[in-house]
């Protein structure tokens, strides 16, 4: 094997690398659809979800988890396909892991002192957005999280706005939107 | 270098293994069989003697009752690598 065989097996060895972001698309999309769902859910049928002191807490807490469930099935299986793991993709999957910790830290800080979760939610998901979008240098995430870390911080100053609708508006443009775009743009490729 | 490195990294599918390895953190023996193009067992020799040579490390494991092994370089599979790849660079 002379020194350019040797050389074209390393690039070639390297150019079969690359990092899968399609399921990162797919898991936007499907917690921005779970996440709008139960808003409105919430909104439109208050006396279903509220109709006892910890109907709402057990709503907002087991379909998450169930989903957290759900995801994170899906993401081994998607790993297990692919095969392998890049460095990008570990660090998306650690941040994402954190949120996740997060979230729950909130919503048991949430429950203990009785307080609306949603805008510290919203607050952590527009950061994770953001440094999400910047690592995988797409513009599409980082704006939107840019947009929906405005919006959370406008939402602080105007307390009485309904915080259902102000979920379900923070991430249709915050993470469903980029998500569509992220995941068809990944199918595409 | 390490002359028996050297010799190791001469081989297409070793070095296409290392090559692969360099770039993610871990792999599973189904995606080196695609890269490397290789049959099932001239691969799992090829990926022994690299573990023999502390090139690469070999995890096994149970998934959901399956028998899964991921496969990583080591610090020493990285610097021979490295080392392996300036040489080559400075030939040209």
């Amino acid at each position: 094997m002379t020194k350019e065989e040797q050389l074209n097996i390393i690039n070639d060895a390297i150019k079969q690398t690359k990092s899968n972001l399609q399921p990162l698309g797919y898991n936007l999309i499907f917690w921005s659809i779970v996440i709008i769902s139960m808003s409105l859910f919430h909104y439109f049928f208050p006396q279903i979800v509220q109709y006892s002191y910890y109907s709402s807490t057990i709503y907002w807490v087991s379909i998450p988890i169930i989903g957290m469930v759900y995801t994170t099935y899906y993401n081994i299986k998607t790993g297990n396909k692919v095969g392998y793991e890049t460095q990008l993709d570990r660090v998306i999957r650690i941040i994402w892991g954190v949120f996740g910790l997060a979230w729950i830290f909130t919503v048991g800080i949430s429950l203990l002192y009785k307080i609306n979760p949603v805008q510290d939610i919203l607050f952590l998901l527009a950061i994770v957005l953001i440094m999400t979008g910047l690592i995988i240098k797409f513009h599409n995430i980082t704006i939107g999280g840019i947009g929906l870390l405005i919006f959370t911080v406008y939402t602080y100053y105007n307390p009485g706005l309904n915080l259902l609708l102000v979920n379900v508006i923070g991430i249709s443009f915050g993470m469903l939107i980029p998500g569509l775009s992220l995941y068809l743009q990944k199918t595409d490729e | 270098m390490n002359k028996d490195i050297e010799k190791l990294l001469f081989n297409p599918i070793r070095l296409k293994v290392i090559s692969f390895l360099m770039t993610v953190e871990t792999s599973n023996f189904k995606a080196l069989i695609e890269i490397t193009e290789s049959s099932k067992g001239n691969l799992s020799v090829q990926l022994k003697k690299l573990n023999e040579a502390g090139l690469i490390n070999i995890e096994k494991y149970f998934q959901k009752s399956y028998p899964t092994t991921d496969y990583s370089i080591t610090k020493k599979g990285k610097d021979s690598f490295e080392e392996f790849y300036k040489q080559l660079i400075s030939y040209k």
